[in-house]
């Protein structure tokens, strides 16, 4: 076994799961949002319950876990509007750090 | 009305005055809240009012008086209708704070933190026999009865401590306000943990073994005291930073 190979390896992998951290601390906060009386987080999961709902109005947990009934194509747009330009930013400075190291 | 109300005490060994004005120039450049402080003493920083209290110097951590104690009079001092009480070691690096007012009816606290250099940080707990500590680096509260009684309840803690450490299984020689805000929200929950009362994020630590840099505008750059040095640049999140001289050299200097 080398060694030297080895510490580089784990330096290189501390360093960017330390970075992945960070980018995840910083930006899931950012996906949260208050809408029509709940508090939500626009992440996958409610972005796919929202998009397979057919009806108008629709209940849903909140971050409180309280029942909320929604209106699901507002929260929908609004929820959808919040990932993309999260997630937009959280990868252009996930890609920055990337090329960086 | 919205603002921010910070608590500071001088010791001989800490200006926390000097950093609470640090602080507050922070809170006005990223959230331009007004900011309130809390003190013992007249002082020449320049704060939007200041609010005089007596310090309790029974509090005592690694063999130094610390100026913790008497939290509980936010809800009477805040000039407020709706408070941020922040720590003044909390570094405002982002608009994020301003969500919390939109967010809650009477309080919120972080019940969860991350070490942002060490990320297996498992949580913390009051004791090991109990539940999870809240952080009151930051405090959200509305004047409602509700929080009224959050804030009677802290003063009971405060004042019984001992009990409550014995009751918990905590070390009773040092009040935390972590713990009393831990046990107040726990009790008016009907001793039960109610999610509604928690920011839905991490409070961010930077804790020892671990330096902190300005690089450039609003981003730091946080280093591991360690051989390699790794680090990363933050921008655009707030922190918690438990190194208090380490503080001072970044923003009061």
């Amino acid at each position: 076994m080398n060694v030297e190979n080895l510490l580089y390896e784990s330096k290189i992998r501390f360093n960017h799961n330390l970075a992945k951290h960070y980018l995840k601390e910083k930006y899931q906060s950012k996906l949260i949002f208050a809408n029509q009386g709940g508090l939500w987080k626009a992440d996958q999961p409610l972005l796919s319950l929202l998009v397979s709902g057919a009806s108008k109005k629709f209940i849903l947990l909140d971050l409180n876990e309280n029942p909320v009934k929604v209106d699901r194509a507002e929260l929908f747009q609004k929820t959808l509007d919040i990932y993309h330009e999260v997630m937009e930013a959280w990868h252009q400075e996930w890609e920055e750090l990337r090329n960086k190291r | 009305m919205k603002g921010v109300l910070l608590f500071a005490f001088n010791t001989d060994e800490v200006d926390y005055v000097k950093m609470a004005y640090a602080t507050s120039q922070r809170v006005n450049n990223f959230l331009n809240l007004p900011c309130t402080l809390v003190t013992n003493k007249p002082t020449d920083y320049k704060f939007d009012k200041v609010t005089y209290l007596d310090s309790d110097s029974t509090n005592i951590k690694n063999h130094k008086v610390w100026l913790n104690k008497g939290r509980y009079n936010a809800y009477n001092l805040s000039p407020y209708d709706e408070t941020l009480l922040l720590d003044v070691d909390y570094v405002v690096n982002s608009t994020k704070l301003l969500d919390v007012f939109s967010f809650y009816e009477d309080y919120c606290i972080h019940n969860s933190a991350s070490f942002l250099m060490y990320p297996d940080f498992t949580q913390e707990c009051i004791s090991p026999i109990s539940f999870r500590t809240l952080w009151a680096t930051v405090f959200f509260f509305k004047k409602t009865e509700r929080v009224k009684l959050f804030f009677d309840c802290v003063k009971m803690v405060q004042e019984n401590y001992t009990h409550y450490a014995n009751l918990h299984g905590m070390w009773s020689y040092l009040y935390r306000n972590d713990h009393a805000f831990a046990i107040a929200n726990r009790i008016l929950n009907g001793h039960i943990e109610s999610k509604c009362d928690f920011i839905p994020w991490n409070l961010i630590h930077i804790g020892e073994k671990t330096t902190v840099e300005k690089d450039k505008n609003n981003s730091f750059k946080v280093i591991l005291d360690n051989d390699k040095k790794e680090y990363i640049i933050v921008k655009d999140l707030d922190f918690h930073m438990l190194d208090k001289k380490n503080f001072m050299r970044l923003f009061c200097e």
